[in-house]
């Protein structure tokens, strides 16, 4: 007897051992914001792997093994979208991702879908450079944004795993209130960086200068994803000339020789910004990222 | 990471595009190595690309029959004009092609001077996406190649004529599917591994090392999650020197 009832708790646990490792969801994140915000919302009901890192430039990737096996188990694909990723995605959806997490289903997450995007193209051509049309895809970098996307993404959990849905509940409710508090703190702090002028590399920045309401006065390159030249290096130092501009913006993935070149000529300081999470060696989450943002632009105009 | 199932079907294509890459290579690879003009697979493969390129800058074309037609076409002409310059100036063969290597390559440089995905295509050539490999691509590629193989067994003592036509038709395609360097490794380091061994059997240890190499070369990305092209490249000497060592370690044996 005793015997019988030990086999039944064997089966019975057997039986319920499959289903709760199940419960995990595989969270294919393409960059560490979202990643972060995935863990924020998921908890330990998720399993994310992260696509890039905070050194490596989106637009471009690197056919490697983990990008194709993370693919083929994703039940939620999140990225930024907006074309930012069209490089390398969408043949990579295609080789290894399941029913589940191709385009217009529940597990395909973008998010530049679900935000205010600036500069919205209504005429693009090949002489522009590298535009996305869509607009810009670097939507994290305004901190309102990120409660917006936060909040499709547990609806999308939600979806997935309904037998979690109040952990994800309390999960994004506690987000959100720990985010609105965080952001009326920066928004004190950064009140002093408005009318601020600021030269940027490329239009990773866009966002968090409109946040602040500060000014990009030039950019590095000449035409969107085009590497900075000599002829229109030489020609941002005249016309930044007498004009008072607080600082270069510079993130981990960008090429800071053309910055440090200027800075050098203009004693403009050349800022690194973390820009994602892993960018600094203090940015460990999504908050860390904009509370050193903060912090650094602010010193950087006294 | 491990070797799943599900992994192995994944990387199924990659490794299939190496054996169809390395069954016209290897081949060519050893008529390459006896002619010593090391440079042409270079100069070829560059003078491609550089077709490719001018049909994206001039006809917008990416990808598609446009581009490879176009990298077909540039890479055709150059083998015309490499056999020419064999008849007129046979010394400095090599010398010319790796000018043509460079030209071409500064060219495509110039032509994309303007583009915002210039350094990456160039990078993704020559490095090669060879994980990104589609069934179609390897079907086409495949019965491409069986034509070529075809011409060249059958019509051995034409060789001389058939090489500047075959050649870049191969390597036009084999550069689309895993890139500049693989291409390169694929056809010089078997034929360099092989060099002791007799005529009759140079040729299967040649595809012995190419095999080898892309299935070690695969395995060793998927372990160290690296990216594969560069990977097996690395990986084609240290199996090249294996199969060299063997042979002169039987030659000592045989000749004691």
């Amino acid at each position: 007897m005793r015997f019988f009832s030990l086999l039944i708790a064997v089966a019975g646990l057997l039986c319920a051992a499959p289903s709760g490792a199940f419960a995990k969801i595989n969270v294919f994140a393409c960059t560490p914001e979202w990643a972060a915000l995935s863990k924020e919302i998921g908890g330990d009901l998720v399993d994310v792997y992260t696509a890039t890192t905070a050194h490596q430039d989106v637009h471009h990737m690197r056919a490697k093994p983990s990008l194709l096996a993370a693919m083929r188990k994703a039940d939620l694909v999140f990225c930024s979208g907006a074309s930012l990723e069209s490089g390398w995605l969408p043949i990579l959806l295609q080789k290894a991702g399941g029913p589940n997490v191709q385009q217009n289903t529940i597990g395909w997450l973008m998010a530049s879908d679900f935000v205010q995007k600036l500069e919205v193209m209504e005429h693009v051509d090949r002489s522009m450079g590298h535009i996305h049309p869509e607009g810009n895809p670097h939507v994290h970098l305004n901190p309102h944004n990120i409660p917006v996307i936060a909040e499709v993404l547990s609806e999308r959990l939600f979806l997935i795993d309904m037998n979690n849905a109040d952990a994800y509940e309390a999960n994004l409710s506690s987000f959100k209130s720990k985010w609105e508090k965080a952001i009326a703190e920066w928004e004190e702090r950064g009140a002093a960086l408005k009318g601020r002028n600021v030269v940027v590399y490329h239009k990773s920045w866009s966002y968090l200068t409109d946040w602040l309401g500060m000014n990009i006065v030039a950019s590095l390159e000449p035409k969107p994803g085009l590497p900075p030249t000599t002829a229109h290096l030489e020609s941002l130092l005249q016309s930044l000339k007498g004009k008072e501009i607080d600082a270069i913006l510079i993130a981990p993935f960008e090429n800071e020789d053309a910055a440090l070149w200027l800075s050098e000529r203009t004693d403009i300081p050349a800022l690194h910004l973390p820009y994602t999470i892993g960018g600094s060696d203090n940015a460990d989450t999504l908050k860390d990222v904009f509370d050193e943002t903060l912090s650094m632009l602010t010193k950087a105009t006294p | 990471m491990t070797l799943s199932p599900e992994m192995l079907g994944l990387l199924a294509p990659a490794f299939i595009a190496g054996l169809i890459v390395a069954s016209t290579h290897v081949p060519l690879g050893q008529e390459v190595l006896k002619r010593g003009i090391i440079f042409i697979d270079l100069a070829i493969a560059q003078i491609a690309a550089l077709g490719a390129i001018f049909a994206h800058v001039i006809f917008f074309a990416d990808g598609g029959i446009l581009s490879v037609l176009s990298a077909l076409f540039f890479a055709l002409c150059a083998g015309g004009i490499f056999a020419w310059l064999e008849k007129i100036a046979p010394k400095h063969l090599e010398a010319l092609i790796g000018s043509a290597f460079v030209l071409s390559a500064c060219l495509a440089i110039l032509l994309l001077a303007n583009d915002p995905h210039g350094g990456q295509h160039m990078q993704e050539m020559l490095a090669g996406q060879i994980l990104w490999v589609s069934w179609q691509q390897l079907v086409i590629t495949g019965l491409v190649y069986a034509g070529l193989l075809f011409l060249w067994f059958r019509f051995q003592q034409h060789h001389s004529k058939l090489f500047y036509f075959i050649f870049p038709v191969a390597v036009t395609l084999s550069v689309q599917l895993v890139g500049v360097y693989l291409v390169f490794a694929s056809l010089i380091i078997p034929a360099l591994g092989t060099i002791k061994f007799q005529d009759n059997k140079r040729l299967l240890s040649g595809y012995l090392i190419a095999a080898l190499s892309f299935t070690f070369g695969l395995v060793i990305s998927t372990w160290s999650d690296l990216p594969s092209g560069p990977v097996i490249v690395c990986v084609y000497p240290v199996i090249a020197l294996l199969f060299f060592l063997n042979k002169n370690e039987m030659q000592r044996e045989n000749i004691n």
